[in-house]
């Protein structure tokens, strides 16, 4: 039933070639696709191929008042391709239409109608009947009656097996009409046609065995048909006078991958094409460069662009390395990106960091001796941590010392107070009673040490019910006592201070009190 | 206040750091041990030092970090202290601190400084150098300062 359809409707198709064909019916046209054995299809095919060549080549179907045969197939295909792409025929390209032209524009027209493929959309629009007409009547206008076809094409075309054999020819062989046309014309004609064609796919399964079955018979019968099927199966059907073009086409193509490749290859295998591009990013990179310079001010910011680099620049470098092929020749010069080219936040807040961490180490520097010497962040660390060691033991040891003497003090003061009551028993001659032991320790008074005192104490005869330590007794016979009436305060302080910045010592200026009655008070900070 | 026309800032970090620090010397007076044995000199020197640090911490007041750390250590242990004196009838646990310290030869130099610089293990680097400037200054100070009464009182 598929191929009882298939022949219907594609023979219609073939009234408009010669009113002498016969259409045979739909059960022979079926015996002749099935037949294994066609005994004359290598014969036609042979007249075929002269007929259609001597159509287009031969100066005989030509117009004999056309002097140039070649120039006027030229200026044809190119007036066809106007026709073709535009819808309508130029008046001043009418006289050079010929009877080859018109015989050529119509087997064109009818090989295109015999395909039971259709044609995709994207190929050229065909020549319409009406306008073939159009292009007979015009071109004889002596005559009133259409221009006969050619007389080889006449003689085929009575052959009651011509219309199955070109419909087999055209459905399931790569030869049609197209390219038998074609055949002869140039390349470069060809190509705003050829280029725009797709593969045709068949729609049934039924039609894809029997075009494998007459594939396989042609390619057994005929050595042309099997030239041709070689480069071409059922779903991509290649018409002959393609596979030149094809061939060049693919060959072109192949050049184009080629230099596409080249192109790619080109910045590895030309290192400095590639230090160029790096460069030039580089200097398109100077408006940025310019902007990060501008809020630092016009002495800080070169200075500061010089002084450090950022971490997005260095991963830019690391990049640029990675890319680098290994096989580079020995003279490749590496451009480094230049410093202050990152703006990311990432290397701004790097920079900030590393411009407050030289600035501490500076401040460092100047706090710590024998730093100035020292190069390096690392050697200026370990001299901060010795310095800061060294401090620190120098607090334990005088820690150790001021311990040592605070003891000590605490003894004297004891001693100072029973001296003090030894010197209400047994007067002296200008006494100096150091009112605070941490005084006379301030001012270098030492106390004296007396052998009775000492003797007393140790013999148990001074009794402390006997004394009075905050309020001695009245001295007779000094004329001049000595009343200090002093704290461990701000004196004290001021010239601990002192010491500290200038080491001046203020000697404290004893007061004299003229009488012999007058009470000396000693006030004992414990 | 003026002393043969050498003009004292009394709000300077020196002065403040020896107000204080003369003053819990003299209180540390009260005091008195009998005999003067090395363990009692040991006991005394730690609370010199004690002494030392914590004054130069309230000299320069919260405003530091390595003080704000001083502050805190001394605070926390002032606790810890009241707290051991307040159950001291009860039974006390040892706790036995593991000490995860890395040996000093295998850390970095900006570790071995946050070990030095009070409260130096939660600083960045500039921070920490920042910290270590003012904390040198500051016992740099201290040093002068309890050098000159160690000289006084020894004289």
């Amino acid at each position: 039933m598929e191929h009882e359809f298939f022949l219907n409707a594609g023979m219609p198709t073939w009234h408009s070639l010669s009113s002498a064909m016969d259409i045979q019916g739909t059960d022979q046209s079926s015996d002749c696709l099935l037949n294994t054995s066609w005994e004359t299809s290598a014969d036609h095919g042979v007249h075929f191929d002269s007929a259609l060549s001597s159509m287009v080549s031969s100066p005989a179907a030509s117009n004999t008042n056309v002097p140039n045969d070649s120039f006027v197939i030229r200026e044809l295909i190119g007036k066809l391709g106007n026709i073709g792409n535009s819808g309508e025929i130029s008046p001043h390209s009418r006289p050079l239409l010929g009877n080859a032209a018109i015989a050529a524009a119509a087997t064109s027209y009818n090989s295109a109608n015999t395909s039971a493929y259709t044609t995709p959309l994207s190929s050229p629009p065909k020549l319409g009947v009406t306008l073939i007409k159009h292009l007979v009547n015009e071109s004889s206008p002596n005559s009133g009656k259409p221009m006969p076809l050619n007389s080889s094409v006449a003689e085929f075309s009575a052959d009651p097996g011509f219309a199955e054999r070109a419909a087999r020819f055209s459905r399931f062989g790569s030869r049609s009409f197209n390219g038998r046309t074609t055949q002869f014309v140039p390349n470069n004609a060809e190509v705003p046609y050829k280029s725009n064609l797709l593969p045709r796919v068949a729609s049934s399964p039924s039609l894809k065995a029997v075009g494998s079955q007459m594939g396989a018979q042609e390619s057994n019968n005929s050595p042309e048909l099997a030239n041709s099927q070689e480069e071409s199966t059922v779903s991509e059907q290649i018409p002959n006078g393609e596979t030149g073009l094809k061939g060049t086409q693919d060959s072109n193509s192949r050049k184009r991958k080629a230099a596409s490749k080249g192109k790619a290859k080109e910045p590895a295998l030309s290192p400095f094409a590639n230090a160029t591009k790096v460069a030039e990013a580089n200097d398109n990179s100077n408006a940025k460069r310019c902007k990060q310079s501008e809020p630092d001010g016009n002495e800080n910011g070169p200075v500061k662009a010089e002084e450090t680099r950022g971490s997005a620049g260095e991963e830019q470098d690391a990049k640029t390395n990675n890319t680098k092929p290994p096989e580079a020749p020995k003279d490749y010069i590496h451009v480094r990106a230049r410093r202050g080219q990152a703006t990311d936040s990432h290397s701004l807040a790097e920079r900030v960091r590393r411009e407050k961490i030289s600035e501490r180490m500076k401040l460092l520097q100047d706090l710590v001796p024998g730093c100035n010497k020292v190069t390096g962040k690392a050697l200026m660390l370990d001299e901060i941590i010795n310095y800061v060691q060294s401090l620190q033991r120098q607090v334990e040891f005088l820690s150790m010392k001021l311990a040592s003497v605070n003891t000590r003090l605490d003894f004297n003061l004891d001693n100072l107070i029973h001296k003090d009551i030894f010197q209400s028993n047994n007067p002296l001659q200008h006494p100096i009673f150091p009112l605070d032991s941490s005084a006379s320790a301030f001012y270098g008074h030492q106390p004296q040490q007396n052998e009775a005192l000492n003797a007393n104490i140790s013999n148990g005869t001074v009794t402390q019910s006997s004394v009075d330590p905050l309020q001695l007794p009245p001295l007779n016979g000094f004329s001049n006592t000595v009343s200090q009436y002093t704290m461990f305060g701000e004196d004290d302080l001021q010239t601990i201070v002192q010491m500290g910045f200038g080491n001046r010592e203020t000697p404290l200026q004893p007061q004299s009190f003229h009488g012999e009655e007058k009470i000396m008070r000693k006030s004992v900070f414990l | 206040m003026a002393t043969n026309g050498v003009t004292l800032n009394t709000n300077s970090r020196k002065i403040r750091f020896a107000r204080r620090f003369i003053s819990i010397l003299l209180k540390m007076r009260k005091t008195r041990p009998c005999s003067p044995s090395i363990e009692d000199v040991r006991k005394r020197s730690q609370r010199i030092k004690i002494a030392a640090y914590s004054s130069m911490a309230h000299a320069v007041g919260p405003r530091r970090a390595w003080s704000r750390a001083v502050l805190f250590k001394l605070r926390s242990r002032a606790r810890h202290q009241s707290m051991m004196t307040r159950r001291s009838f009860g039974l006390q646990k040892k706790r036995f601190v593991k000490n995860n310290d890395i040996p000093s030869g295998q850390l970095s130099q900006a570790d071995r400084l946050r070990q030095l610089v009070p409260g130096g293990k939660a600083m960045d680097m500039s921070s920490l150098l920042e910290e270590t400037a003012d904390y040198i200054s500051c016992l740099a100070t201290q040093v002068k300062v309890m050098q000159t009464i160690a000289d006084r009182f020894s004289k």
